[in-house]
C-alpha cells in the first residue's frame, strides 16, 4: 500500500517537474533596464573555457566580492558577474568594462566555498570578447603583436639607474637575449592557436 | 650538493627588470645552484590567458617542452610565469584531448610536451632545496636591526589547488628566508593583498591605486623596506613608487628590494653585483642602515 502511494506521489512529482521543465524552457529573463533577453545557450561557451569550476554551483554568498580589491573599481562584484553568466546575460558583461578590471589576484578562486572560480570565469569572458572582436584593451593587442614579432611581450627597454645613468641590456654584463630558433614555424604555430591559417 | 636548473627569467625580467637577473646570475652559483640558459624560449603565455586559452597553453607548453628536451627542471624568477606553467601542467595532465591538440601544434616546431620537467620558483629553490640553514652559513654580514616586509605575491600562493609553494592564507617561507639574514620579518595585515600589476594593461590607474594601498600600509607600519620575489610586484612598488607619490600626493619613501639582491649583499657582493643601482626606490637608505663591517 505504502509502495503504491509513494509510487503515485512520485508520478505526481514527475508531472509537476515536467511542467516546470517545459515552463523553464520557454521562460526568458528580460533585463527591464535594457529590454534585452537572456540567452541560456551562450553560457555554454564560458563553461567550455572554465572547465570544472562551474559558475552554476555558485549560491551567491559573495565571499569572493568581500575580498576583492577591485570591488572599489568594479561596477559589478565578482559574484554578480558569475550571476550574469548563470542567467545568460553574456553579451552584456562582455561588452562592459567590468571584465577588464580584474587584477587576477585569485583570492576569489582560493576562497570560494563552492569551487567556483570567478576570476577564471572572467578570463573566459575576456576570451569570448576577444574572439568576437568586442573591445579588447589596446595593451593586450600590443602584447599579442609583440609575441608574434619577437616571442616576448615587449621590446628590450632602456632603464635609468638611481644616479641617472641610462642602461640598455647589452651594457649590463648579461648574456645575449634568447632568440627563437625558427621564427616562421613559431608564427605558424601561434596563428594556428588563434584559429588562423598563416 | 649541486643543483642544476634550466633558467627561465620571463619577459618582464629579460626586457626591463634587469636587476633581478643580474642578482640571480651572480648569487645562485655561490649557493651551488647552476643555471643553464635555455635557447629558443619565449613568453610564458600568462598575459595571453586574457585573449585566447589555446595560445596561452601553447606558449606555456612550448617552454616546458624546450626544458624537457634539455632534460632540465625549470626555475622561474617571476610569479606570473610560475603560475602560467603550473596551471598549464595541471590542465595538460588532466585533459588528454587538450594535450593532444597542443602537441599537434607544437609539432610544427618539432617540439613535444610530456610533462617530465618540474617547475620551481626561486623561493622554493632557496627555501626547500638550498635551505635556510645553508643560507645562514653563507652570509658574511648580518642585517640585524632591519625590519622588512616580506611580500610573496599572489601567484606563489593562489590558487592552492595549482601552486603549492606556501600556505595560501599564512605564508612564511619568504619570512624565514629574510630572517636567515638576521633581519626581522613580522607578518602584517596587507601581506596577502595584490600589487595591482595585473591591471597595468587594462586599467593602469586602478593598478596604481592597488600598489599605493600596499605602499602606504607598509610605510605607515614602520618597515624599513619591502622584500619582493616577483618582477611584477617589484615594478609596481619600486618602479612606480615615484609616479604613485606624484599622482596621489603621497610622500612614501620606501626601499623595495628583491630578496636575491638582499641575500647577495649579505653574502658580501657589491651594490653593482646585485644590480641595486637599478632599483628606483631609495635603497641607499636601506644599505645605510646595515653595519657592513661584520
Amino acid at each position: 500500500m505504502s509502495i503504491e502511494a509513494s509510487g503515485s506521489y512520485s508520478l505526481i512529482g514527475r508531472f509537476i517537474y515536467c511542467c516546470f521543465l517545459s515552463v523553464s524552457i520557454v521562460m526568458v529573463l528580460i533585463d527591464l533596464m535594457t529590454s534585452k533577453e537572456s540567452r541560456w545557450s551562450s553560457s555554454k561557451s564560458v563553461l567550455s573555457i572554465v572547465g570544472d569550476q562551474k559558475p552554476y554551483s555558485c549560491y551567491q554568498c559573495s565571499k569572493c566580492s568581500s575580498g576583492c580589491l577591485s570591488a572599489e573599481l568594479l561596477e559589478l562584484m565578482p559574484h554578480q558577474v558569475v550571476s550574469m553568466i548563470k542567467l545568460g546575460f553574456l553579451d552584456e558583461v562582455i561588452s562592459s568594462d567590468i571584465i577588464w578590471l580584474c587584477a587576477y589576484c585569485l583570492k576569489c578562486v582560493e576562497r570560494c566555498p563552492q569551487n567556483v572560480a570567478p576570476a577564471e570565469a572572467i578570463l573566459a569572458l575576456r576570451n569570448i570578447a576577444f574572439e568576437k572582436g568586442v573591445k579588447t584593451p589596446e595593451g593586450y593587442r600590443l602584447i599579442l603583436e609583440n609575441v608574434f614579432e619577437t616571442g616576448w611581450i615587449q621590446s628590450f627597454q632602456p632603464v635609468i639607474s638611481r644616479d641617472g645613468e641610462i642602461y640598455v641590456r647589452d651594457d649590463l654584463d648579461l648574456p645575449k637575449k634568447p632568440e627563437i630558433s625558427n621564427m616562421d614555424s613559431f608564427r605558424e604555430a601561434l596563428a594556428k592557436t588563434l584559429g588562423e591559417e598563416s | 650538493m649541486h643543483l642544476t636548473y634550466g633558467f627561465y627569467p620571463g619577459c618582464v625580467i629579460l626586457t626591463e627588470q634587469y636587476a633581478y637577473e643580474i642578482a640571480a646570475r651572480n648569487v645562485l652559483p655561490l649557493l651551488d645552484v647552476k643555471l643553464v640558459d635555455l635557447n629558443n624560449i619565449s613568453c610564458c603565455g600568462e598575459p595571453l590567458m586574457s585573449m585566447n586559452k589555446t595560445t596561452w597553453l601553447y606558449l606555456a607548453a612550448r617552454n616546458m617542452a624546450i626544458a624537457e628536451r634539455n632534460g632540465l627542471d625549470v626555475v622561474c624568477l617571476c610569479n606570473a610565469c610560475y603560475l602560467s606553467f603550473s596551471k598549464a601542467k595541471k590542465l595538460l595532465k588532466e585533459d588528454l584531448g587538450l594535450l593532444e591538440k597542443i602537441n599537434s601544434i607544437l609539432s610544427i616546431e618539432g617540439l613535444k610536451y610530456t610533462g617530465e620537467s618540474r617547475v620551481k620558483h626561486l623561493v622554493e629553490v632557496l627555501h626547500d632545496d638550498v635551505g635556510v640553514d645553508r643560507i645562514r652559513e653563507k652570509i658574511r654580514f648580518k642585517l640585524a636591526g632591519l625590519k622588512l616586509a616580506s611580500y610573496t605575491g599572489c601567484h606563489l600562493l593562489r590558487p592552492s589547488s595549482i601552486v603549492k609553494v606556501d600556505d595560501p592564507e599564512n605564508p612564511s617561507k619568504l619570512n624565514r628566508l629574510v630572517e636567515a639574514l638576521e633581519a626581522s620579518s613580522p607578518h602584517y595585515p596587507e601581506e596577502l593583498e595584490c600589487c595591482g600589476a595585473g591591471l597595468l594593461i587594462p586599467k593602469p590607474d586602478g593598478g596604481l591605486s592597488y600598489a599605493s594601498t600596499q605602499l602606504k600600509a607598509v610605510f605607515n607600519r614602520g618597515f624599513d623596506g619591502v622584500v619582493t620575489v616577483c618582477p611584477a610586484c617589484h615594478k609596481m612598488l619600486d618602479g612606480k613608487q615615484a609616479a604613485i607619490n606624484q599622482t596621489l600626493g603621497l610622500n612614501v619613501e620606501l626601499p623595495v628590494i628583491y630578496y636575491i639582491q638582499l641575500l647577495g649583499l649579505a653574502m658580501g657582493l657589491s651594490v653593482r653585483d646585485v644590480g641595486l643601482h637599478l632599483n628606483q626606490s631609495p635603497c641607499d637608505k636601506l644599505v645605510a642602515k646595515v653595519r657592513w663591517n661584520g
